[in-house]
């Protein structure tokens, strides 16, 4: 009975030391996970840091302004050039109803108007 | 159980023979049960140990929790010697300032073989390093010798491949300013170490920054930015404009600052020459200081808007009042006379646009030297103005304040004082009557409103603005009126003071402009240091020739940048002063 039960033990103190590896060792490898990620960000974000300092500096309004001047035909802005948008006339009426699936007909039905009929059209008929 | 052992034990003592007992008693004491003792001892021997082994598994607990606590102190040692800052961002969250990870290049002397060949090949690779000196570093005895700060990481990539032993690269944080000279003045610059020496940056370090290198822990990047008021766009136009009139009316020097009116952010802040920070040998140069916080100076006619206001403040004087400008007015041995002379009695808008000399010395006289001088220092012209800036200067006072220097100081000379102080007085005098501190970082109208103190009435501060758009519309800063932008300004042409003497030929032109003069949101000042006249300005130097159009181009180019609508439907301001009966 009793040597059943060392038995029992030893076989269980096997099974929690094997298991006790095995989670060290993951634990381990885990943790040059992390490590080895956060290096990776901290590279990242000097990268990024890099890249946004070369931005700037590539945004610098004194560059783009020397740049504009030699490649572009475009001048300072004036006052006269605003406006405000409750003085924009009116947009035109449209021509064609939206929603019509013939925009080319509706616009021929629009420049033909049905009420005048001009007078030159029966003349010539009866002329004939 | 015990009773057992008990009678176990008084059998065993009986069975013994008396000398083994006479020399138990002797060696443990009468009537001590050594069973009793032992099992007592055992189970202190256990509590011990169980105690010593209960510590063990905790450790073991504590270093399986927390494994990498060592690992990274050891890590966070090896990188950043230079320590991080923090971003530096405008208003719109363009980069003023970052930092960028560089390698350094160091040397280990101990574990140099041939320091020769490694001199030679190490100045193959970076040719502007001293060879003498670098051999005399590596054969020095040292365990460490910096040879390079701040490499170039293909040149890092070369010097890897030389495989020299014994020199070894540290990645390094450096501070770059991506824009260059733009905002040079405003944030300073930082040494090689990373600290602070001008500007907004040592501002940084003296908030605690400092302190947090020192502890060893400011090595990451992981800092909120500062966030600062200035805009870029602003700042540059500013700047271009700046330096090509420096250039056009071939002055020593220029100036310009943009204030919000109502919250006091400093919105952009410019002195030419300036430097580039990321060259910091360009910053010693005593000619390249900021002119418009280091400097102190007698800032003219712009000084006149500070009288005026003071006259009108006081309720003695109204718009109406007039003060006899016939003849120029002798005080002692000076004759104090009038650039733009009219010899006639003038009223106040007269005097403020034809810039009379006479009118506004005749005008704080009227009110007394005590009023004056009470007036100015309630508007901080008398105090040294101090901002997040660490660079100011203390405003030239006259010790003894007599009648005579109110006449002077009336018209702004006698009393010397920074710009930036010049400013805040102003924008007192048109936002409605707040004194509000200036300031580099973010700060909404309220902060500003529980910062500010009201120096003059609100009725005094519209009259103000409607004398300055007077001024803008018919009087000495016609020049800089944009159409549309409803400008407002005060010229002021200073004489300097050359050997004890004011100089005819050697002006401080100054130009204050507000806009919209109706309900202002900004400020503009623009110095220009001893302008010379052109055949353009008809021989003219004064501030109406040159600094008055400097800052007109300049409002045509900020102002749709700072979103100010254009609007074409004023009424002239003569008109408005009228209606509001003087």
């Amino acid at each position: 009975m009793l040597r059943l039960v060392n038995l029992a033990v030893i076989g269980v103190l096997v099974l929690a030391a094997a298991w006790l590896y095995e989670i060290k060792y993951s634990s381990t490898r885990q943790a040059e996970q992390v490590a080895k990620l956060r290096l990776e960000i901290r590279r990242e974000r000097d990268a990024i840091a890099a890249l946004r300092a070369e931005w700037a500096q590539l945004d610098n309004p004194d560059r783009i302004q020397i740049l504009a001047r030699r490649h572009l035909t475009l001048k300072p802005i004036e006052a006269t050039q605003f406006d405000s948008l409750d003085r924009l006339p009116e947009k035109p009426i449209d021509i064609v109803p939206p929603g019509t699936t013939d925009p080319i007909g509706a616009l021929i039905e629009h420049m033909v108007d049905p009420e005048v009929v001009t007078g030159g059209v029966p003349d010539r008929e009866a002329s004939q | 159980m015990s009773k057992i052992l008990l009678t176990k034990a008084v059998a065993a003592r009986m069975a013994e023979p008396w000398r083994r007992r006479f020399t138990r008693r002797m060696l443990y004491g009468r009537n001590v049960d050594r069973g009793a003792t032992a099992k007592g001892r055992v189970g202190l021997a256990i509590a011990a140990f169980a105690v010593v082994y209960a510590i063990v598994a905790l450790r073991l607990v504590i270093f399986a929790v927390a494994p990498e606590s060592h690992a990274a102190r050891r890590s966070g040692s090896q990188d950043a010697v230079a320590t991080a800052r923090p971003d530096i961002l405008d208003r719109n969250a363009q980069i003023l300032a970052t930092d960028v990870r560089m390698p350094s290049l160091f040397g280990e002397p101990r574990k140099i073989i041939d320091v020769d060949e490694a001199t030679e090949l190490l100045t193959a690779v970076l040719p502007d390093l001293d060879g003498a000196e670098v051999r005399e570093r590596l054969g020095s005895k040292r365990g460490f010798v910096w040879l390079k700060r701040e490499i170039k990481p293909q040149q890092q990539q070369q010097i890897h491949r030389l495989g020299i032993p014994g020199i070894g690269f540290l990645p390094e944080n450096k501070r770059v300013y991506p824009n260059g000279a733009e905002v040079s003045h405003l944030i300073g610059l930082v040494n090689i170490d990373n600290q602070g020496i001008a500007g907004i940056e040592k501002w940084l370090d003296g908030r605690g920054l400092a302190d947090l290198h020192r502890a060893g822990f400011a090595s990451d990047r992981q800092q909120t930015p500062i966030e600062l008021a200035v805009d870029l766009r602003v700042q540059h136009a500013l700047r271009d404009e700046l330096i090509a009139a420096a250039d056009k009316y071939k002055a020593k020097a220029a100036a310009g600052l943009v204030v919000d009116v109502n919250t006091g952010e400093i919105i952009s802040m410019v002195s030419v020459p300036d430097y580039d920070p990321n060259n910091p040998r360009e910053a010693n140069d005593p000619t390249r200081i900021n002119r418009l916080t280091t400097g102190v100076f007698e800032l003219g006619s712009t000084f006149k808007a500070l009288t005026v206001a003071m006259a009108l403040d006081s309720g003695k004087v109204t718009l109406n009042s007039s003060f006899d400008a016939r003849v120029p007015l002798r005080y002692g041995r000076f004759n104090i006379h009038d650039y733009h002379a009219q010899r006639r009695i003038l009223t106040v808008p007269e005097i403020f646009t034809y810039s009379s000399n006479i009118g506004t010395a005749r005008m704080a006289l009227s009110l007394g030297v005590e009023h004056h001088r009470w007036f100015l220092k309630k508007v901080g012209q008398l105090d040294r103005l101090r901002t997040e800036l660490p660079e100011s200067a203390e405003p030239l006072v006259p010790k003894r304040w007599g009648e005579l220097n109110t006449v002077t100081i009336a018209f702004g000379h006698g009393l010397s004082v920074a710009p930036l102080q010049a400013v805040m007085g102003i924008n007192a005098l048109v936002n409605g009557g707040y004194l509000i501190p200036p300031t580099f970082m973010r700060r909404t109208e309220q902060e500003a409103r529980a910062l500010a103190t009201q120096v003059v009435k609100p009725e005094t501060s519209e009259k103000m603005r409607y004398l300055m758009r007077l001024n803008a519309e018919k009087g000495t800063a016609s020049k800089a009126d944009v159409k549309g932008y409803y400008v407002g300004g005060k010229t002021g042409t200073s004489e300097k003071v050359v050997g004890g003497r004011y100089s005819k030929t050697k002006l401080l032109n100054t130009f204050t402009a507000i806009m919209p003069a109706d309900k202002p949101r900004y400020q503009l000042l623009i110095i220009l240091d001893e302008p010379q006249p052109l055949k353009e300005t008809f021989g003219f130097a004064t501030s109406g020739w040159n600094a008055a159009p400097t800052a007109g181009k300049v409002i045509a180019r900020i102002a749709p940048l700072l979103g100010l609508e254009p609007r074409f439907e004023l009424p002239p301001a003569e008109r408005l002063i009228l209606a509001r009966g003087g």
